[in-house]
């Protein structure tokens, strides 16, 4: 009877299909590549489970074009679908799909299992996709989990390598530091307010006069902290550059573009949603975090020989110009920072792509010298990585030009003009280490690849530290590998990788496409914007 | 009665929670968090959340807790010195960390101190009949929190793929004949948190367990 009685009582919550369903094309995928990695055959696994995660993100791109302009709370005020929402998708889903593609020949991939590891990439973009749509503090930290879990697994991948198993091992402890000071914060907000809805969180703050109330604070302080972690914004940043250089360069390529784009997505809804009416105390605070993080980012990079960890204090610094957009709490806020999002993928993927391409062909890791040279012996990947460095230089004629001319715009519009002023001197210190790389890619002569050649049998060990690159020969002498599965290390030198140089070039095509017409790009972060309805 | 409870139980949590962090063996470490969360089952009681309560009592203090403990023997006990980290700059470090720790400490006093002792003598919320039970839970997590519930059982999963990724380590890209990669692993420096600020390198087997240590804190995020 009790079942019954159960049964009457009990109204499930409405569910929408359609706007559950890009984050239920990447979960579905991550469950049939996990099963196809239980196939007989390893070529099998290679080809299938690669193909079928890119599928996965084809149908949750599609998903999300078709669901675009949709404004709704789905499955009881969880989630929430909006432009916003959709437009982190669609970048999210891209840099899925690019990491997938430059996994393809990665050893990491290899080592793990290719059905587990590509389950893995989709189950932590799903869990970036919920992220930026959460509505609800439960949503938020269940987003926040389901991303960092996945990506603590992938770092570690190269199992054969210790950076790459230092690198889980940290992010695994930092990241659960961040993680858990988040979820104290998000305690406190609910203490303070009773609510774990952004909307009601929202006008307990505005009618219950809460703006000044310590324990309300002191929630918003240790959620900024917990986001500052997954954001890598400065002070908070330690473990990135450990982190980019000990990971697989497709998975430091993914953590880059993606963790970047979900934690300044949430960084946007819950500060200009569920905490709009407090902005006059945690403004500042940002604002000051957004400068600390220019300044160590720009300042750390200049002493870099490590490509991987230069484009780590790079992404510090451009967590800095992003946080702008959410500190003035405006719609040109968060339409610059949406639109920033986007052009920080391209200039990303293409210099990510570049390293990774240099790494599996010149044994050097991912040293300035594997670049050495590029201009004159491979145009066709010289050319992107000069355009995605003048880009995130902010060079006039690049996209990353226009982002910036829209975050310091909208930062002046919000009453932070001296933010902007920050924003330009970091630009200006920053031409100094980009413009390193580009004069190496073309004024120097390339290194003799022949020694390194007979050195090295494994030749992509990026970042590998001189006590552990003997050891990783120690491991691939006995046999050179077949060709195929082994990855970089396949016999003959990957000379030719269509799918990375292709990615590399459309990259950075598209980045010059949106510097020179930027209005496709400005329409959807317009639409991002606007869906932010409590904003001006 | 109810307040003598909440201080008994208050005082039980606050002491366990010291000596979580205190206590040298790790055996009495785990004894001290056991004691933390009966004393937090406790506090769950009296705030008339009976089905946390047990449900505390069950999983942590029970399964989890018995988990930990045969981590702990697995590992083998050793008295864990003070400062493990002899790193360069280690005086500055701590000097900086208990700054920053005593700051932080201070402000989460004011935040909760401030607010719990303004409402010390008023009533609290109300009591609504069948708060707590295992019903209204169970409605919640099927109403309200429906999708929050099913993204938690594919955190589990997830987090358990994961952790076979790792323990596996075995890899499908191996030369033939290529060393096992324990074996690897045990002529490496595996890349610990300690050894990259330079501390010496411990035994063959404790660093074996420090390999595994990711798995288990994956288990324990997910189980959250």
């Amino acid at each position: 009877m009790s079942v019954a009685l159960a049964a009457a009582r009990l109204h499930g919550p409405h569910i929408d299909w359609g706007g559950l369903s890009p984050i239920l094309a990447l979960l579905g995928g991550a469950v049939v590549v996990l099963l196809v990695g239980l196939a007989p055959r390893r070529e099998v696994r290679r080809l299938v489970a690669s193909g079928l995660a890119l599928v996965a993100f084809a149908a949750a791109l599609g998903c999300t074009i078709w669901q675009w302009d949709a404004s709704k709370s789905i499955v009881s005020g969880a989630l929430r679908v909006d432009d916003l929402a959709l437009a982190v998708n669609l970048i999210l889903v891209s840099a899925g799909a690019a990491t997938v593609l430059l996994s393809w020949r990665a050893r990491a991939s290899g080592e793990a299992g290719h059905g587990e590891f590509y389950a893995l990439v989709l189950t932590s973009t799903a869990g970036m996709s919920v992220l930026v749509a959460a509505q609800n503090t439960v949503s938020l930290f269940l987003g926040i989990e389901l991303l960092s879990i996945p990506l603590y697994v992938l770092c570690a991948t190269e199992l054969h390598r210790s950076p790459s198993l230092e690198s889980g091992l940290k992010y695994l402890v930092i990241g659960s530091v961040g993680s858990a000071t988040l979820l104290y914060g998000l305690a406190m907000i609910y203490g303070a307010t009773g609510s774990t809805d952004f909307d009601a969180i929202a006008s307990a703050i505005a009618s219950g006069g809460l703006a000044s109330d310590p324990l309300l604070l002191t929630g918003i302080a240790l959620v900024v902290v917990g986001l500052a972690f997954k954001s890598s914004v400065a002070p908070f940043h330690q473990w990135t550059p450990d982190v980019y250089e000990g990971a697989p360069t497709p998975i430091t390529t993914f953590m880059a573009v993606a963790t970047k784009a979900a934690a300044l997505g949430i960084f946007l809804r819950f500060f200009d949603v569920a905490l709009v009416s407090a902005q006059v105390s945690w403004a500042p605070a940002l604002a000051a975090l957004a400068t600390i993080s220019i300044v160590v980012g720009n300042v750390g990079a200049l002493g870099q020989s490590s490509l991987k960890r230069l484009l780590a204090y790079s992404a510090v610094a451009q967590a800095g110009y992003l946080l702008a957009g959410v500190v003035v709490s405006t719609r040109a806020g968060a339409r610059a920072t949406v639109f920033y999002l986007a052009v920080y993928l391209l200039m990303n993927l293409a210099a990510f792509a570049v390293v990774v391409a240099r790494e599996r062909e010149t044994g050097l890791g991912d040293d300035i010298a594997a670049v050495e040279g590029l201009g004159a012996s491979r145009p066709w990947l010289a050319w992107p990585m000069t355009i995605a460095m003048l880009s995130l230089a902010g060079i006039p004629a690049t996209a990353g030009f226009v982002g910036k001319l829209f975050l310091i715009q909208a930062s002046a519009d919000g009453g932070y003009t001296w933010l902007g002023v920050v924003i330009v001197v970091g630009s200006m210190v920053s031409l100094a280490y980009y413009l390193r790389v580009v004069a190496a890619m073309w004024m120097r002569p390339g290194p003799s690849l022949g020694a390194t050649e007979a050195a090295s049998p494994y030749p992509a060990i990026a970042g590998g530290s001189p006590e552990a690159d003997p050891d990783a020969i120690g491991t691939s002498t006995p046999a050179a590998p077949p060709a195929g599965d082994g990855g970089p290390g396949a016999g003959a030198r990957e000379g030719f990788q269509p799918e990375v140089v292709g990615l590399a070039l459309a990259a950075g095509a598209a980045t010059v496409f949106f510097g020179i017409v930027p209005s496709p790009l400005v329409d959807l972060a317009r639409a991002a914007g606007n869906s932010l309805l409590g904003l001006f | 009665m109810a307040a003598v409870l909440f201080f008994i139980a208050g005082i039980g949590a606050v002491a366990g929670a010291i000596g979580v962090i205190s206590a040298r063996n790790p055996f009495y470490s785990v004894l001290a968090l056991v004691a933390h969360l009966i004393s937090l089952a406790a506090l769950f009681l009296l705030l008339r959340a009976e089905f946390v309560a047990a449900a505390q009592v069950i999983v942590y203090a029970g399964a989890v807790m018995v988990l930990y403990v045969f981590v702990v023997s697995y590992v083998g006990l050793r008295d864990e010195p003070w400062h493990t980290m002899g790193a360069p700059g280690g005086a500055a470090l701590r000097g900086g960390a208990a700054l920053f720790g005593g700051a932080l400490a201070v402000e989460l006093m004011i935040a909760l101190l401030g607010t719990g002792l303004r409402a010390v003598d008023s009533r609290g919320a109300g009591y609504v009949p069948g708060f707590g039970s295992p019903g209204q839970i169970g409605d919640l997590l099927l109403t309200k929190f429906l999708f929050a519930f099913e993204l938690a059982s594919f955190l589990l999963l997830i987090a358990a793929v994961g952790a076979v990724v790792l323990a596996r380590r075995r890899g499908e890209g191996e030369p033939e004949g290529a060393p096992e990669a324990t074996s690897v692993i045990e002529a490496l420096r595996l890349g610990s948190m300690a050894e990259a600020v330079g501390a010496p390198a411990s035994t063959a087997a404790t660093r074996l367990a420090e390999l595994n240590e990711p798995d288990q804190g994956e288990g324990r995020g997910g189980g959250w």
